[in-house]
């Protein structure tokens, strides 16, 4: 037991050593989770989309297209630009100064007023998501509160006090209430599980081209050897330094960042700490058996570079599970992030608890004693071959 | 001249087929994770995602709406709850992804001129979902909404049309333009993939002069151009530009036709705006591999220089939502004009003349770069010549 111990300080200092004179693994694990850290947390700091800009061709000119402008331009998505016409209006979208339009036609406000429908017609640039959803969204609900107002008017001149009218306006209500992300922020969602992949990823690259130099300049035995000989201290002596090294990181990101980026942190931190030290300890096998494939500690590097968004998008995080084909769910559940994001998404921002997430939890256990036996087996075979040539 | 030139090209499509780090990233990678994008958003819709219903009222209209929110595409009625404590908890653990709660009494209300509240609760922490289900569920809760206020005027005697009128004045037709669906698909998978052959082309050619150095092949190359650092980085751009071509027609000639709804081939248009990224690209990776001669180190930073390329494009969060340091960080990236100039040309199928700006910007890339990589290898070329000498 102690001759373990020892033998797995050994392997963490040689470990910081390798790192120590490595540029690309200094860059890698000391410098890139703090950069991309604040880069990405920037990137979302402001959260929502605001002040889309949207033209506007009005036809009408009349006091109920005017309010409805000026109520449209009131709202926090919406920009609105003028436009001379409706042709004015589509050149502005085509180049890229707006994304959509609204066109009012003339004689709007007449037939509102003879209790005819009025048209006008909004077009949006759908190929942009977010703002074109948003400001759809948006014009229909501002249609739809123009049209109760005019409802409210029509029942008050049919005799009802304001109180009745108001009631016969809008007889059925929608009560939206978002939970545990209020204002519904696209950032809001994105950051938590963007800082968590940042640690993933760093790790997996550092690691992995940890394992390649080793495996580059024959090293595995003797990594073996500072193990005592045992394959299993090697891993864990190698990933000890790794762990302890993205453990601080994680702390650092869930308060310093989570603080500045004004992150809520629902959950226990017990919680979170233990999912954490679970996921790192699937990722170090993970990584010890990527870094063993890989011939060069460059071409480690490259091919893990395009990892991060197949990763992230099998995750189930951007893109929900059940909604991947099937073979996608499998290579899905084959990732520790799949599980890892479930936990850590509704602790953080659920609130939940571990026992709340006990198949999560299990399917990690499941993924760590799998990738536990790739990265022994791929070990042993490193070193045998190795073993062998230097004979 | 134009023979060292073709020289050079003819060595270094050897040296991509036979460089692992050439061929993996150039002609394996692309194909498999291209594939792999337009495969997992191959259902294109988030479709049927579990919803309880907290059903107070137990009436006609209740089991009414229930039917026409379980219609929908992205609504798939799971559970049953009896009380806000329990609803919450579903969302919580993830059972659920979002509720609907009726109140009791809620068809005596709507009759007794009381207002009701339907409430709509959804899991926001994953905002994708959410916004979905609450986009279907609102036009079903008021499309039923707006039913109520017309069965309520005709009963007063108002004819059909003018109720209607009433019910909503102002009628507003919305035209999605370019993915009337908002089809995941045809929307992210272009985008993605365009950001990663930036990142291929990169993680590429930064390896492309200082690998010479480091394989020791530097002296024979340098013969075979005549000592001049112009014919190398011709020569070698040409045969890049090549294999992100053959890239090309595997995107726009199966990819995207197939799998992502755009049309055999693209357009000249769009070829044009992919051929100036790419010699972007091109010249910001040789620039790097003619400045930095540690292959790791040049490998590094085309990995830290490329990776947040997508999300600061600006393509799926927008650009003037982002703080102003990191949209000039954006503008250093040559995806960023090439995806607005995408956008126009791919989706909106606009002609070249309204990507002028785009197009500049990607020619910036080039102008500034390459005869700054031209300087970098000239000396290291000339260095090499006094040593030899």
């Amino acid at each position: 037991m102690f001759d373990s111990f020892r033998h797995i300080i050994r392997l963490f200092l040689r470990e910081a050593k390798m790192v120590a004179h490595d540029h690309s693994l200094l860059l890698t694990l000391l410098i890139a989770p703090l950069l991309y850290a604040f880069f990405y947390g920037s990137l979302y700091s402001y959260k929502v989309e605001e002040k889309v800009k949207l033209a506007v061709a009005d036809d009408d000119k009349s006091e109920l297209s005017r309010a409805f402008l000026q109520q449209l331009n009131k709202m926090q998505i919406a920009d609105v630009v003028g436009a001379v016409n409706l042709s004015d209006a589509q050149e502005k979208m085509y180049r890229g100064d707006c994304q959509g339009y609204l066109y009012i036609p003339d004689g709007v406000q007449k037939k509102v007023l003879a209790l005819q429908q009025g048209d006008i017609v909004l077009a949006v640039n759908a190929a942009r998501f977010l703002p074109s959803s948003e400001l759809a969204g948006a014009v229909t609900k501002l249609a739809m509160t123009v049209g109760a107002g005019v409802r409210l008017k029509y029942n008050e001149m049919q005799g009802l006090n304001t109180a009745m009218a108001m009631q016969e306006t809008q007889p059925v209500n929608l009560d939206y209430r978002p939970l545990y992300n209020t204002r519904s922020s696209y950032g809001a969602f994105l950051l938590p599980g963007l800082l968590a992949l940042i640690l993933q990823q760093t790790m997996l690259l550092g690691l992995a081209g940890s394992v390649a130099l080793d495996k580059q300049r024959r090293h595995i035995p003797e990594l073996v050897r500072t193990g005592g000989g045992s394959l299993s201290t090697a891993l864990w002596g190698k990933g000890l330094f790794y762990m302890i090294l993205f453990f601080c990181y994680a702390c650092f990101f869930m308060t310093v960042n989570y603080a500045t980026l004004d992150i809520p942190f629902r959950g226990r931190v017990f919680d979170v700490a233990v999912a954490f030290i679970l996921f790192f300890f699937t990722l170090i096998p993970l990584g010890v058996w990527l870094g063993s494939l890989f011939n060069s500690q460059l071409l480690a590097a490259q091919l893990l570079a395009f990892s991060t968004y197949p990763i992230f998008l099998v995750s189930g995080y951007a893109w929900p599970y059940e909604s991947l084909p099937v073979p996608m769910q499998w290579l899905s559940s084959m990732v520790p992030t799949t599980p890892f994001l479930h936990i850590y998404q509704s602790i953080v921002q659920s609130g939940a608890t571990l026992q709340q997430n006990v198949p999560s939890m299990l399917h990690l256990l499941a993924l760590w004693a799998f990738y536990v036996l790739l990265a022994l087996l791929s070990l042993r075979r490193l070193n045998k071959q190795q073993q062998a040539l230097s004979l | 001249m134009l023979r060292a030139i073709f020289k050079i090209t003819i060595r270094e499509w050897k040296r991509i087929f036979s460089l692992p780090e050439h061929y993996l990233v150039m002609l394996v990678l692309p194909p498999l994770l291209c594939f792999l994008y337009a495969y997992i958003y191959n259902g294109q819709f988030v479709k049927d995602q579990p919803v309880a219903i907290w059903d107070e009222a137990h009436s006609p209209l209740s089991r009414k709406f229930t039917f026409m929110l379980q219609e929908t595409e992205s609504i798939n009625i799971t559970q049953q709850v009896n009380n806000e404590a329990a609803l919450e908890k579903m969302i919580q653990d993830g059972t659920v992804a979002a509720a609907i709660h009726f109140p009791a009494r809620m068809d005596d209300h709507i009759k007794s001129r009381q207002p009701v509240y339907i409430t709509v609760y959804t899991n926001t922490a994953s905002v994708v979902t959410a916004k979905l289900i609450y986009k279907d569920a609102a036009k079903v809760l008021l499309t039923a909404g707006s039913g109520v206020i017309l069965q309520k005027l005709v009963k007063t005697g108002m004819p059909t049309g003018k109720a209607m009128a009433l019910v909503q004045p102002i009628k507003l037709s919305t035209y999605f333009l370019y993915n009337p669906r908002y089809s995941y698909q045809q929307y992210l998978v272009p985008g993605l993939i365009a950001v990663a052959l930036q990142m291929m082309m990169i993680m590429v050619t930064v390896l492309v002069l200082n690998m010479e150095v480091k394989k020791g092949t530097i002296g024979a190359l340098n013969i075979l151009a005549n000592g001049s650092a112009s014919n190398i980085l011709i020569g070698k751009t040409l045969a890049h530009l090549s294999i992100a071509w053959i890239n090309y027609i595997m995107v726009t000639f199966i990819l995207f036709p197939l799998m992502a709804a755009g049309q055999i081939g693209g357009s000249w248009g769009l070829f044009v705006i992919f051929t100036l990224l790419m010699l972007a690209c091109i010249s910001v990776g040789m620039t790097v591999s003619a400045i930095v001669d540690d292959v790791m180190v040049a490998c590094d930073l085309g990995l830290f220089y490329t990776s947040p390329a997508f999300v600061f494009s600006g393509y799926t969060f927008p650009r003037w939502g982002i703080p102003w340091y990191d949209q000039y960080y954006a503008w250093i990236m040559p995806s960023t004009p090439f995806l607005d100039a995408f956008f126009k040309v791919y989706f909106m199928q606009l002609p070249l003349s309204y990507v002028y700006k785009e197009m500049g910007q990607l020619l910036l890339f080039v102008i500034i770069t390459f005869p700054l990589a031209i300087l970098f290898l000239q000396r290291k070329l000339n260095k090499l010549r006094l040593q030899h000498v």
